[in-house]
């Protein structure tokens, strides 16, 4: 028999804004436990929740790009269960009318288009974080109130690959909107999968099974193709399938049982009394989305098409917004956007892996990378050169313009030199020469080629392929 | 020093002239308190309110700040930053917040002294003033120590009609300032849902819950809004829109221009003979003095719906809002070998029995399997309800009604468990917080020497006509600045 | 009309983290039972299952959202001061087995 798998996904997307969702305690992740608080984040008695007007137009700028319904009113509900790292006992969300809804993505999954539909984008807050020790836990209300996005997948996605594909799309959408810093292993994108298979065509559910604690996209996939086979071997051997939490383990490459779900919790909802319906005017809605930042997609159409890019280099660079806003930077102070990139995803990447650095450690400005690009450009120095200038900015913390002006004092341009330089080298290629009469331009690039060997590429390029022609042409 | 026994315009006026200082009635206040024997008090704020007192001492510059250098109460479940509070229940023993309640900030900025946080029914559900963790507090005006205090502000309640101080805070969810206000003697207010900021008290049930105080006069009712009203940024449901001119205004309402309705069901469910016909009495009187005064017929469904209603909405949300009460971040921990055990422990010990069948109830109506039949369809009652009371308030300025079916029950005839053989005059007033409009009692007469009291309501947002036409009657009745010191004297020229 | 029985109400009482005495059930029982009665009637009354909950006491809405600026945080040890057991800055609670 042959099955079919249902897969749903539900991600969580921690907000980086300044303050947290529902009260004005600073947002941020590295401090000290404890210290970013106010008494809201505690549930000290009396304390009211105020929605953060940056959260919502963030949910806004999401729920755009996932092409959604937005409410034009804000309504927050109670969640209501007992947990450790649950301050309040409750938490406040939006389940009966999500900011977002009937939204979708198109994913590229090996060369094919793919539609999953998305079934709602709400708003909420984060627990706090727990510290498990051998024999106790400790909590840290830091995390306690960050702004949550969560998005919720329509059942639809078919396999492990799919679903990595959305997660990296939304992952794209909520780090290019700059919502999020979506960084899975950090766990400010968090990702919970639903996996159930039926036999094909079969228009019934089977049991769902969650898996819990995936820390990256590719283990994502890996746990999703993982349980679609137990799940399909299972039912093969005429056993059911239990409704159960597993998680992904990643030296077995295997999921793992973590519970089996007994009876489902009733989170006990109603509407949250303390915050009265907001309304979102067309204004507000149509400036949130104005005002968002360019998205990955856009940028994708817009390197490849204006800048003439192809569509792997314009991937490689926005596969790190870093880099890419680095690339950015390179691109405002000159126009060889295919230099731009090289040197972007060649040169500085290599020096980057080999240092264990990212582009934000890098020394050299963007602005002096398209100095030395556009020194190459105008010929003032060589390909061979620049990368010689690159190396000394980098080791002995010399100055780009600097370098490039000793570079090109040094080239040889005294036309009597080259001359001399150009003769030697044709009268020792006769064959060069025919070939270039023959038509074939690559003679010319040879025989720059030899002269540069000779003068270890201090000749003038420009000038050099100039002065070669013309004495080819006395000859 | 009997300044303590005035209003506070005629205290500030002592203040003014020197006969009198901030720290003089401070003192006198503390010595009061500490005299009590009615158990109206969680916490005396001894030190802190002498010390705040002396710094009283620019009583020239606060010419028109009429609550500079008061002594005030304020029910314990207000947070008072490094002032223990506990809403009278166990579970927040050792609790001392960190932050103040914004209509304390208010209050202090004002220069008012806190002198003490007063005794509620266990975290402000109930009404009889009877299941705090301290016990059973009394009606000052029972010497028998027999009769309900009422509740659930029943330490504010007795703080101010005993003349410990002019003015206490309390907190009104169904009834509870305006029925002890009945009971005890006194003018209870409860503006429009939104008008205080209710940041800093501790819910009972937020769609319901409302800022609301006890004083002896309704000028003084008058100040304290001027002094408490307006947007509060940290509570997202209060109101942009102030006065700050209600005392001043107050004579500009005559209730030649009045219009009035009574529920007729209600009227008619009044049990008490010798109420009905102090109420009578009233009702004349109002219409000698020009008022208009007409029966409408509410519906008997719906205020028969209003208790029950009440109380779905208010153990479901209760059950929520008391969920942070676990042991963990604060209060009284019991500890236990897994977190769960702390926090079973904690709340098994922390709350009383009646609370936590109320939080059972609370929570069994919010069941997914149980929603539609109890916790919506009471929310859909309450819009039925507050409908028909706009539609039959749109035509009037004031609902008037008893505030109390009589005088405050014996404690025998009281009880704790749900009981819905009741008086729709016993219970009507949780028609003001369903709706949020603003409502007041103030004392009509005495029986056995215990005052009761009638409750006058208008539409939403018009404390100024509400207090103004409240004056008015104050007048008719005669009973103004009534407390257990002189009411013999005030009910020989009383109505 | 709706029955419960004291099975469901003990679980009730667990989920809410409390547990009561026998007698309390018994109390329950009795106050339920008058509830939905009460309810009961309730759903009776003319338009009430077309009316819509209400949650506020009046029709209100408003286009205020608090802008995202931080405040200072509350200082450590005032924030952990009501904390019935800390550890390294932190409030402390037997292991959380997940």
């Amino acid at each position: 028999m042959n099955f079919e798998a249902v897969i749903g996904l539900e991600i969580h997307v921690e907000m980086k804004t300044k303050s947290k969702m529902f009260s004005h305690s600073l947002n941020s992740y590295s401090k000290l436990p404890n210290t970013n608080t106010t008494e809201y984040d505690f549930a000290f008695p009396g304390t009211m929740p105020t929605v953060n007007k940056q959260a919502v137009i963030n949910a806004i700028r999401v729920c755009n790009a996932l092409h959604m319904r937005i409410d034009h009113e804000l309504w927050f509900d109670r969640k209501n269960y007992f947990y450790s790292d649950l301050p309040k006992g409750f938490q406040i969300t939006q389940q009966a009318r999500p900011i977002g809804s009937n939204g979708y993505v198109i994913l590229d999954v090996n060369d094919e288009k793919v539609k999953v539909n998305i079934e709602r984008l709400h708003i909420e807050e984060d627990t706090c974080k727990q510290l498990h020790l051998r024999d106790c836990t400790l909590l840290d209300y830091n995390r306690a109130g960050v702004p949550l996005i969560e998005i919720v997948s329509k059942p639809e996605i078919k396999n492990g690959t799919e679903a990595m594909k959305y997660v990296e799309k939304i992952r794209d959408i909520v780090i290019y909107s700059g919502v999020s810093d979506g960084k899975m292993e950090e766990g400010s994108l968090r990702c919970d999968v639903n996996v159930s298979i039926r036999p094909c065509g079969s228009d019934k559910f089977g049991t769902k099974v969650e898996i819990k604690n995936l820390n990256s996209t590719s283990n994502i996939q890996k746990a999703i193709d993982y349980e679609i086979k137990r799940q399909s071997n299972l039912l093969l051997k005429g056993e059911a399938i239990q409704q159960e939490t597993r998680r992904y383990d990643e030296m077995k490459k295997e999921t793992v049982l973590m519970r089996v779900k007994t009876d489902a919790v009733d989170y006990k909802y109603f509407t949250e009394p303390n915050i009265i319906p907001i309304l979102l005017s067309d204004e507000f809605i149509f400036e949130a989305i104005d005002t968002c930042p360019e998205l990955y997609d856009q940028k994708l159409t817009r390197y490849t098409s204006e800048l003439n890019l192809s569509k792997y280099d314009a991937e490689v660079i926005l596969a790190n917004i870093e880099n890419c806003k680095y690339f950015e930077e390179i691109i405002k102070n000159t126009n060889q956007y295919k230099l731009a990139s090289n040197w972007l995803t060649v040169d500085i990447q290599s020096y980057l892996n080999k240092n264990n650095q990212s582009i934000k450690d890098f020394k050299i400005s963007p602005k002096d990378i398209a100095i030395l690009i556009e020194a190459i450009s105008s010929n003032k120095i060589s390909s061979k050169q620049a990368k010689e200038i690159f190396n000394k900015a980098l080791n002995e913390n010399g100055v780009i313009a600097d370098l490039i002006k000793n570079s090109s004092n040094n080239l040889i341009s005294d036309e009597g030199e080259l001359l001399k330089l150009i003769n030697e080298t044709l009268d020792n290629n006769p064959q060069s020469i025919v070939d270039f009469k023959n038509g074939k331009d690559r003679a010319i690039g040879f025989l720059v080629g030899q002269i540069m060997k000779k003068t270890q590429g201090k000749a003038n390029p420009s000038l050099t392929s100039k002065l070669l022609k013309q004495e080819i042409d006395k000859r | 020093m009997n300044y303590l026994d005035l209003g506070i315009i005629d205290i500030h006026n002592a203040l003014l002239e020197g006969k009198t200082t901030p720290l003089e009635l401070t003192k006198e206040a503390l010595k009061r308190a500490k005299e009590d024997d009615h158990n109206a008090f969680e916490y005396i704020c001894e030190k802190e309110a002498i010390e705040f007192a002396k710094t009283l001492t620019k009583i020239n510059e606060n010419k028109d700040n009429y609550l500079y250098g008061i002594p005030y109460t304020l029910k314990d479940n207000y947070s008072t930053k490094d002032i223990p509070t506990t809403a009278s229940s166990n579970i927040l023993n050792g609790y001392v917040p960190v932050f103040d309640a914004t209509i304390v900030e208010k209050l202090k900025n004002k220069g008012a002294v806190l002198i003490g946080k007063t005794t509620l029914d266990e975290l402000a559900m109930g009404g009889s003033g009877t299941t705090g963790h301290k016990g059973t507090t009394y009606n000052p005006y029972d010497k028998n120590k027999e009769r309900l205090c009422g509740g659930s502000s029943c330490g504010s309640a007795v703080s101010v009609a005993n003349n410990i101080v002019p003015f206490s805070i309390g907190s009104d969810t169904g009834d509870s300032v305006r029925k002890p206000a009945s009971f005890n003697g006194l003018v209870g207010f409860k503006p429009t849902w939104g008008k205080i900021s209710r940041y800093g008290l501790f819910p009972f049930a937020p769609s319901l819950d409302h800022v609301a105080y006890f004083t002896r006069n309704v000028e003084d009712s008058a100040i304290i809004l001027q002094a408490l009203e307006g947007r509060d940024v940290k509570d997202s449901t209060s109101f942009d829109i102030e006065n700050k001119n209600y005392l001043n205004n107050l004579s500009n309402y005559n209730l030649k221009d009045c219009k009035i309705v009574i529920l007729k069901e209600v009227y008619d469910s009044m049990s008490d003979k010798d109420v009905v016909l102090k109420f009578d009495k009233l009702i004349n009187e109002l219409k000698n003095k020009g008022a208009k005064v007409e029966f409408v017929e509410f519906g008997k469904d719906l205020l028969e719906a209003i208790f029950p209603v009440y109380f779905v909405i208010s153990c479901a949300e209760a059950g929520s809002n008391n969920a942070n009460l676990d042991g963990i971040k604060f209060g009284q921990r019991i500890d236990g070998n897994t977190y769960q055990e702390v926090m079973i422990n904690s709340r098994t010990a922390g709350f009383s029995e009646l609370i936590k069948r109320r939080f059972v109830i609370g929570s069994y109506v919010l069941m997914k399997e149980n929603q539609n039949e109890l916790f919506l369809r009471a929310q859909k009652a309450r819009r039925l309800i507050v409908e028909r009371l706009n539609e039959v308030m749109k035509d009037y300025d004031l609902l008037l009604l008893p505030a109390s079916p009589s005088i405050a029950p014996k404690f025998k005839d009281s009880s704790d468990k749900v009981n819905f053989d009741y008086l729709i005059a016993d219970n009507h007033l949780a028609l003001e917080n369903f709706s949020g409009i603003p409502s007041l009692t103030i004392p009509l007469g005495f029986k056995f020497d215990m005052p009761y009291g009638i409750n006058i309501s208008s539409n939403i947002l018009q404390e100024e006509k509400l207090l103004g036409f409240a004056r008015e009657i104050e007048k008719i009745t005669g009973l103004k600045n009534l407390s257990i010191k002189n009411f013999k004297e005030l009910e020989k020229e009383a109505l | 009309m709706k029955k419960v029985d004291i099975e469901t109400l003990k679980d009730a009482s667990l989920r809410l983290m409390f547990k009561m005495s026998d007698k309390e059930y018994e109390t329950l029982l009795d106050e339920f039972d008058i509830l939905f009665k009460q309810m009961e009637k309730i759903g009776e009354i003319k338009g009430v299952d077309d009316a819509i909950p209400m949650t506020f006491p009046f029709n209100i809405k408003t286009t205020y959202l608090r802008e995202d600026i931080p405040s200072k945080s509350l200082d450590i040890n005032v924030a952990l001061k009501n904390a019935p057991s800390v550890q390294d800055g932190q409030i402390k609670l037997p292991k959380v087995v997940k």
